[in-house]
């Protein structure tokens, strides 16, 4: 009797909430328990910004954190991680489940709290759980193609029915990512209530970005051999690529909501180019505003920033990037090559349109070495922007002189090109094997370079004085911890934070992880692809390509560079303009590596657009291999004047590596072989 | 105390007794020691598909059957540049064996998966067993005549010819879908040099390999020609090298890898004097 008693009632207590449990109505109810479920959001999400690496993939690991290396040419790094982007170490599959199923918990739960909430923040809590879902289904797209498209929270346990969902078609997945992100544009406030996550123009922005990736996929897959398409061997779904009678409309679409995104975005007012310091003609005032802009958080241009604190939230750009002299632990890990700096206005060219003059030949090969007083006096007419990304040898940072210098050729002037030759199949031939550096063949020694810094600088006696032949950065030729390239980064790093400061997590500027650069590159690239597919302005009213011609004057304006000598047009000669544009812009921003995979410019067949513009990538390519190129300063003792020398990578040589197959990752194995619903890539 | 750690290494001990067990113990799988033999020949003559050892060759895919319906293929390997191939250390079992390299597809579906023709071959592998694909190579390429070698360079005549027709590709491709009469486009043919004696894609030195590109149809007319193609650079005199050429259409296999796979010559020997 008493037995009963008791047990019945400890069932009535046994029914009640565990209190060491955070339940939904803890969480849900209230903006305090809000503010909890939307940091853990954010905290999942894949951005891609100091604590990313593309060889890591999606796990929040700062390590060795470096800009652009990830064979676009942006910039080179001496370990393996400078790599080709193929695959990712982590692949995006497991954490973007996870993150799914915390935004559609909140979706399909948030409603039974509704009365908790005015309509505005309820809106925006929902919103921002459509951002999150449509932003990880984007992420996921451009890695996969078609994906599991998760739009509820799937109860477990349950039978491999109800658990399982297969991969969508990539059509449907981009629709979906469209759909997620209109959901979240409607509900979304212009003003979010927690600092650091999304408002309406944010969500507009990345959805222009998304759309363009979607809208150049279903265009530029046609011109991969093959067509970059197929249909899943379990589910007979075309988990990658569009069917020949429907890649057209979607990539109009897709475009055309890219255009719409972006403008809205533009006629908000809200946002503009960061000016703040910019003075029209003033070189030097629109370097400078270009390096501040990226510490500075009440910038008009910034949509989204992922911002950090020290000591408790913190990265170390600084200590991976910084140049050789502020070693700490490491440094040079972000050396921009020439080709990239190429891209820039304010050079001399040679007959080709972009190589730097450095001789007075027809190319870098031929004639006589161009003598100057100082290495920065070839850069005297760098577009400011340019000097505001990377250093150039002789710059001052950290109020340095960052001294760069391959080495001391002591013959005499006239000086003929180092190399014998400096085509890419020779470019395994160094400035070490040379006989004038060796002395060999008779040769008499005339070129001093250093294997490594300190006590292994080799040494040249001008004028009683001794001068190390490398310089104080290096490059060193056994030494891949001194300069690569002749040139550093300087975009991101902390020009202010004392040197003695720099360490590993000791770094706390932020990163844009969205900015109105972006949206007007995207609303001037989906313009002119509409036109030249022929499809009118989405948006009533608009001249598309006079708002193009604009947002890319508005740009080249802020950078110093040369503005437009005429309105765009409808052309693959202005989509390349707005390319180039786009690479130059958005350079060590994690964002090119996705643009050269969407336009498919990376395979072999295709690899002429790989820099925005045309060039003929046999010059710096074999087969499916290619290579970057540095640009080393060297002294003449005989005159006192500096020459540069253009070659492929001087130390730690990388060379990259691309397939077709690479456009589309393949599905973590594990994954399709324990299912029997999920398909792998079916040209794997 | 001294209880205490008696106790402690008796349990470490029964652990450590206890993990060495399962480390010894042995599976209920034989080892893999079955052995797979088999060649790719071209169907009108005979004549083995020549290759290159990578994966730019010849891919052999065999997938064990006996897993059921969720199987994955075992892991790909490549042709000797011969156009044969052998694994040793194979499972016992039932497998499906398919090649994929520079000749129309053995298995054919149209866009949608729909099959269209699998020449691939299901058999039991036990012991040795051999298996041989007849298929239809896109190209036959030679190098004609002895190379000629003059201050480290060499010039190689090389001969290309169709060894399917363009009606037969497009009868048998044309059903997949997405046919382009391009496709039989001949686009580069390239001289491989190199140190290595099994010379190709992989094994070539860039600093002399070479390749001619062709635009369009325009390589049509050269078809049957001997082509002279040089070497790159200077060869470094009192060296043996070797050079094989190559050349392909304008159609990637399996389709949709976007691998254009080439047809190789025989190897050649050259000594540079």
């Amino acid at each position: 009797m008493a037995a009963v008693i008791v047990s019945a009632v400890s069932c009535t207590e046994m029914d009640l909430p565990p209190k060491n449990t955070v339940t939904d109505d803890d969480l849900l109810s209230n903006q305090a328990g809000m503010s909890i479920y939307m940091a853990t959001l954010y905290s999942k999400m894949p951005w891609e910004e100091f604590k990313y690496m593309a060889q890591w993939g999606i796990n929040w690991n700062g390590w060795l954190a470096s800009l652009g290396i990830e064979g676009t040419g942006e910039a080179l790094d001496r370990d393996g991680v400078c790599t080709s982007f193929t695959n990712e170490d982590t692949p995006y599959w497991g954490r973007a489940f996870e993150l799914l199923r915390n935004a559609n918990h909140l979706i399909e739960t948030l409603p039974s709290y509704r009365d908790n909430y005015a309509e505005v923040a309820y809106n925006e809590f929902l919103g921002q759980a459509y951002f999150v879902r449509a932003y990880v289904f984007y992420k996921m797209a451009c890695r996969f193609g078609g994906i599991p498209l998760v739009t509820r929270e799937i109860d477990y346990p349950a039978d491999a029915e109800t658990l399982e969902v297969p991969r969508s078609s990539e059509r449907e997945t981009w629709e979906q990512v469209l759909a997620d992100f209109d959901m979240a544009v409607s509900l979304l406030p212009a003003t979010p209530t927690f600092d650091g996550t999304a408002n309406k123009f944010a969500a507009l922005a990345f959805k222009a970005e998304a759309m363009l990736y979607a809208g150049s996929v279903a265009k530029y897959n046609e011109n991969v051999s093959g067509r970059l398409t197929g249909v899943g061997a379990k589910t007979g779904v075309r988990v990658m690529g569009f069917a020949e009678n429907e890649w057209q409309e979607c990539s109009n679409k897709w475009f055309a909501e890219a255009y719409k995104a972006a403008r809205e975005v533009m006629n908000s007012g809200k946002y503009s180019l960061y000016k703040k310091s910019w003075v029209k003609g003033d070189r030097e005032a629109q370097y400078k505003n270009m390096v501040a802009m990226w510490q500075d958080l009440t910038s008009p241009e910034n949509l989204l920033v992922k911002q950090y604190e020290y000591p408790t939230v913190t990265h170390g750009l600084d200590a991976y990037c910084s140049p050789f002299i502020f070693r700490a632990p490491l440094c040079s890990g972000s050396c921009p090559s020439l080709d990239f700096i190429e891209l820039f206005d304010g050079f001399d060219r040679y007959d080709d349109g972009y190589t730097i003059r450095v001789t007075d030949g027809k190319d870098n090969a031929s004639g006589n070495y161009l003598l100057f007083d100082s290495p920065m006096d070839l850069f005297a007419n760098a577009e400011p922007r340019l000097r505001a990304y990377v250093i150039f040898p002789g710059d001052v940072y950290k109020k340095r002189e960052i001294e760069v210098r391959g080495g001391i050729y002591t013959g005499p002037a006239p000086i003929k090109p180092l190399l014998k030759d400096y085509s890419y199949s020779a470019a395994d031939t160094k400035y070490q094997h040379l006989d004038i550096y060796t002395g060999s063949n008779g040769a008499s020694k005339t070129l001093f370079l250093s294997p490594n810094s300190g006590t292994n600088q080799e040494t040249v006696t001008i004028d009683g004085v001794k001068m190390n032949a490398a310089g104080e950065n290096g490059p060193f030729y056994n030494n891949g911890e001194g300069n690569l390239t002749g040139l550093y980064l300087r975009k991101y790093l902390n020009e202010d934070q004392p040197a003695e400061e720099i360490g590993e997590g000791k770094s706390d500027q932020p990163f844009i992880l969205m900015r109105y650069a972006d949206v007007l590159l995207a609303a001037a690239e989906a313009a002119v692809e509409l036109s030249i597919a022929g499809v009118a302005s989405p948006v009533e009213g608009d001249n598309m390509l006079q708002v193009a011609t604009q947002a890319i004057n508005d740009i080249r304006e802020r950078a110093g560079a040369e503005l437009l000598s005429g309105s765009l047009a409808g052309n693959n000669d202005s989509r390349d303009i707005v390319r180039k544009e786009r690479r130059k812009e958005l350079a060590f921003e994690h964002k090119t590596k996705w643009d050269l995979r969407r336009w498919r410019v990376l395979d072999e067949d295709n690899r002429d657009g790989f820099w925005g513009e045309q060039r003929d990538s046999k010059l710096y390519s074999s087969g499916t291999q290619f290579r970057f190129k540095g640009l080393y300063p060297f002294y003449s003792s005989e005159t006192g004047k500096y020459f540069f020398d253009e070659s492929y990578q001087w130390v730690s040589m990388k060379t990259f590596n691309y397939n077709v197959l690479d456009y589309y990752f393949a599905i973590p194995s594990g994954e399709v072989s324990k299912s029997k619903y999920i398909d792998q890539q079916p040209n794997r | 105390m001294k209880r205490n750690i008696f106790k402690i290494s008796a349990i470490v001990a029964a652990i450590a007794a206890a993990s060495s067990c399962s480390l010894f113990q042995l599976d209920n799988y034989d080892e893999p020691s079955e052995t797979i033999k088999g060649k790719v020949v071209d169907v009108a003559t005979g004549e083995p598909v020549l290759t290159d050892q990578g994966s730019e060759g010849i891919r052999v895919r065999m997938t064990e059957l006996s897993y059921g319906d969720n199987v994955e293929h075992n892991p790909d390997f490549y042709c000797r540049p011969d156009g044969t191939f052998q694994n040793t250390k194979v499972f016992k079992g039932n497998y499906n064996v398919r090649v994929d390299g520079p000749f129309i597809p053995i298995v054919r579906e149209t866009s949608d998966g729909t099959p269209i023709y699998d020449g691939s071959i299901t058999t039991d592998v036990k012991g040795t067993t051999e298996v041989e694909f007849q298929v239809y190579p896109f190209l036959k390429v030679e190098i004609v005549g002895e190379p000629q070698v003059s201050g480290g360079v060499i010039t190689a005549n090389v001969k290309v010819q169709r060894a399917v027709s363009v009606e037969k590709f497009k009868e048998l491709v044309e059903p997949m879908g997405g046919y382009s009469d391009d496709f039989t486009n001949v686009t580069d043919i390239q001289l491989f040099v190199g140190y290595s004696s099994s010379m190709g894609y992989r094994a070539r030195d860039t600093r002399w390999s070479n390749a001619i590109e062709y635009g369009g149809n325009k390589f049509e007319a050269s078809l049957g020609q001997e082509i002279p193609i040089t070497s790159l650079g200077t060869i470094p005199s009192g060296r043996k090298v070797f050079i094989r050429a190559a050349a392909r259409i304008n159609y990637d296999t399996p389709r949709g890898s976007g691998t254009r796979r080439w047809n190789y010559s025989e190897v050649v020997e050259v000594n540079v004097p």
